[in-house]
């Protein structure tokens, strides 16, 4: 569904990325950890197209995004680590009008129940989204690409700064669309929700994605030991790093 | 796709309370200035019926003696004479048979009618009287006294609604546009919205699209109740003519300024910096560049000052009285014998006075030529730089399509000029044989009509303006639409 193929990328002298292969099918949600600048956001952006690739694809059900950005858009759904909207409409103003974008119209009712799907509150729904939480507005996002019906999600690092409540039920709606067959990929910091709701988890360092692990045949103890262990193998830390590992 | 943006863009635009303001503030300004402009225009007709009916009743009442007196004669008998020149009434025929006296003490005045879209756009018209008094007397007298209006008003300008459009339309214009992507991008929703199956360029177009709709329809609906308000000749094709190429060079103006905005946006700065960069810009192409242009043109072409011209006359003046008096005063001393009685003197005052106004014409003439040839080579020059600024090109533009502009006045002078010559001429060789004026004679008077340029004159003028907005709008299009491939969605 989602596929990286040899992807690059440089801004200026940084590389950001350094031949990225990478896929993820159909009812996986794929974990991608790594330290800040690792070039999780940049394969997200990569996927999306807003940033154009030094080498290499991304393709979206076999479909490039660079040659055909506006079809991959209609299969792909975007959750930023805020969902920013616009604060002087209401929640279901908000999701018709990006359903609307997206290609898709629904009636008022359905509009309702994809924000009661998501659990949004019903006394929320026609209030002005200025007056949202993170959580609530995460929720939207969420709404939104279940209207859209994508077969993919980006998503990064959309649980940053939740409380674990609204974190826990965010993953539940993960799940949901991830039974639905959506390919999902997630940028986070967050190991104990990547081992709990991921089916695999990518530890990225440096531009390269350095390991690859199903969650069900790994601990929570051992995400956590070998994500530490490729952070601290290798670089200036290389030596002290391995010592205490 | 694009009318589902265009939609949401037009319904954020009026959920803003600065934009309903400033919408407020442009209608406001529109309505202010057509009132305006009108009160220019409509002092100016007034000052011209004014000024025809007091000449028009000075003849009238003239044409009344020699009609009084025509009746005499038929009553009593004799021969229907001429007059000389005097001062104080007495018996005989009345002075109104003197075609020289009519011809020096009544003033026929000349009217450029205002177009249907005079208030539009006063121009040059507050200084340049739209009618002039044409008599006997010199050409020069005939455009001398038209600086009767407080000079703070002369400087800044009238506030017409072609000042509204030049300096307040770029205004609104920016600000509802200033910040198109920088606003998203700052909001973080601009991500939101192109992770979904929309181009940049698709969203910039209908951001674009749903303020100049907002812009189009308020001008033209602004635009139409001015018309109906302040503008005249409804009925005639050459009005509505006028206001399409009004609304047209409006549009074109418009549109540079949202091209502008756009170009600003596709540099991917912040709305801040956006916002200063278009100050700038407005402020160098729409008041800058002007008064560096004006003040080029009257740096390179100064014109004499009226000062210079008006005492140029006054001393040409001078000095034929002066040899005047001389002359008579040598005459009538040699010739002691030959002082006229009465009328006879007043008479040949008359004609040696007439003979001094023709001195007094041909020593100024060429300083009066030099003048309105100045004049004439800093318009031109004014013409050649308009490319420099959008503003020079719309206000010449408005010009035209009000028929205030420089040309159209030209052509009226020049048809005045010619009107002066054939009105002096039809008096001087009348007097000059001592022929009786008859009251039918009244009816004899050179007429003046004035003949309206075509109307293809009026848009081939408007041609460079026009096009030089179209290419500069075009340029204007052409580099955001090349540059917005190297927009970051995402910076990182």
């Amino acid at each position: 569904m989602l596929q990286a193929t040899k992807l690059t990328k440089s801004y200026g002298e940084i590389e950001a990325l350094k031949g990225l292969d990478m896929t993820v099918e159909g009812g996986d949600i794929y974990c991608l950890l790594g330290a800040n600048g690792a070039g999780k956001t940049t394969t997200i952006s990569l996927f999306l197209n807003f940033i154009r690739p030094d080498g290499g694809t991304a393709t979206v059900c076999g479909l490039d995004v660079t040659e055909q950005p506006l079809e991959t858009k209609k299969l792909l759904a975007y959750i930023p680590e805020q969902v920013m909207l616009y604060g002087n409409l209401t929640a279901l103003e908000n999701l018709r009008y990006f359903s609307q974008l997206g290609g898709h119209d629904y009636s008022q009712e359905e509009y309702r129940d994809f924000l009661r799907r998501v659990g949004l509150e019903e006394e929320a729904v026609d209030r002005r989204v200025k007056t949202y939480s993170k959580g609530m507005r995460q929720k939207v996002g969420v709404a939104i690409a279940l209207a859209k019906q994508a077969r993919a999600l980006l998503l990064d690092e959309p649980t940053a700064g939740l409380d674990p409540k609204a974190s826990n039920e965010f993953s539940e709606l993960l799940l949901k669309l991830k039974s639905d067959g959506a390919a999902i990929l997630m940028a986070t910091h967050d190991l104990f929700r990547a081992k709990e709701t991921g089916t695999r988890i990518g530890i990225m360092k440096e531009g390269r994605l350095v390991d690859e692990l199903s969650t069900g045949e790994v601990s929570h103890a051992d995400v956590e030991k070998i994500y530490l262990q490729h952070m601290h193998a290798g670089g200036h830390y290389a030596q002290e790093g391995a010592g205490s590992a | 796709m694009k009318r589902i943006i265009i939609s949401h863009e037009t319904r954020q635009l009026f959920r803003s309370g600065a934009f309903r303001a400033l919408l407020l503030l442009v209608a406001g300004a529109l309505a202010f200035a057509a009132f305006s402009g009108q009160r220019s225009i409509d002092r100016q007709v007034d000052g011209a019926m004014a000024a025809t009916a007091f000449e028009d009743a000075q003849r009238a009442k003239m044409r009344a003696d020699t009609e009084a007196y025509e009746a005499r004669l038929a009553a009593q008998g004799g021969k229907y004479e001429f007059a000389g020149a005097r001062h104080a009434p007495g018996a005989g025929p009345p002075q109104g048979t003197n075609a020289g006296v009519v011809g020096a003490q009544t003033a026929k005045y000349l009217t450029l009618p205002p177009t249907g879209l005079a208030s539009f756009a006063v121009g040059q018209s507050d200084i340049q009287l739209n009618y002039v008094p044409v008599s006997m007397n010199p050409t020069h007298t005939t455009t001398n006294n038209l600086e009767l209006e407080n000079p703070l008003n002369l400087m800044t300008g009238s506030f017409d609604i072609a000042f509204v459009l030049i300096f307040l339309l770029p205004i609104f214009i920016l600000a509802i546009s200033y910040d198109l992507l920088s606003s998203e991008k700052e909001r973080g929703t601009l991500a939101m919205i192109l992770a979904h199956p929309i181009s940049l360029k698709e969203l910039l177009a209908s951001k674009i699209i749903a303020r100049a709709g907002v812009l189009v329809a308020s001008i033209l609906g602004l635009g139409l109740v001015a018309l109906f308000a302040v503008g005249t000749n409804l009925d005639s094709a050459d009005t509505w003519a006028r206001f399409s190429l009004w609304m047209a060079a409006t549009l074109l103006y418009s549109m540079f300024w949202f091209a502008m905005a756009v170009m600003v946006n596709v540099y991917g700065r912040n709305s801040a910096a956006n916002g200063i960069a278009l100050a700038g810009t407005w402020l160098a192409l729409v008041v800058v560049l002007p008064t560096l242009v004006s003040l080029l043109a009257t740096t390179i072409y100064p014109a004499p000052s009226r000062m210079e011209l008006t005492v140029a006359a006054r001393d040409a003046q001078t000095d034929a009285e002066k040899t005047y008096m001389a002359r008579l005063d040598e005459y009538y001393y040699d010739h002691l014998e030959f002082i006229p009685e009465g009328d006879e003197r007043a008479t040949d005052f008359l004609t040696v006075a007439m003979a001094n106004r023709n001195a007094i014409e041909k020593a100024v003439r060429p300083l009066y030529d030099e003048f309105q040839g100045q004049l004439n080579r800093q318009e031109s020059l004014v013409q050649r730089f308009q490319f420099v600024s959008p503003a020079i090109m719309m206000q010449l533009a408005l010009n035209e399509v009000s028929g205030t502009s420089a040309d159209r006045y030209e052509h009226f002078l020049n048809q005045a000029y010619d009107f002066h010559a054939r009105w002096g001429e039809y008096f001087s060789v009348k007097f000059l044989q001592r022929d009786p004026l008859k009251p039918a004679d009244y009816d004899q008077f050179p007429a003046f009509e004035y003949q309206e340029e075509p109307f293809g004159t009026v848009l081939m003028r408007l041609v460079p303006s026009l096009l030089g907005m179209i290419v500069l709008l075009t340029g204007a299009l052409l580099i955001p639409f090349l540059r917005l491939r190297r927009y970051q969605v995402a910076t990182s």
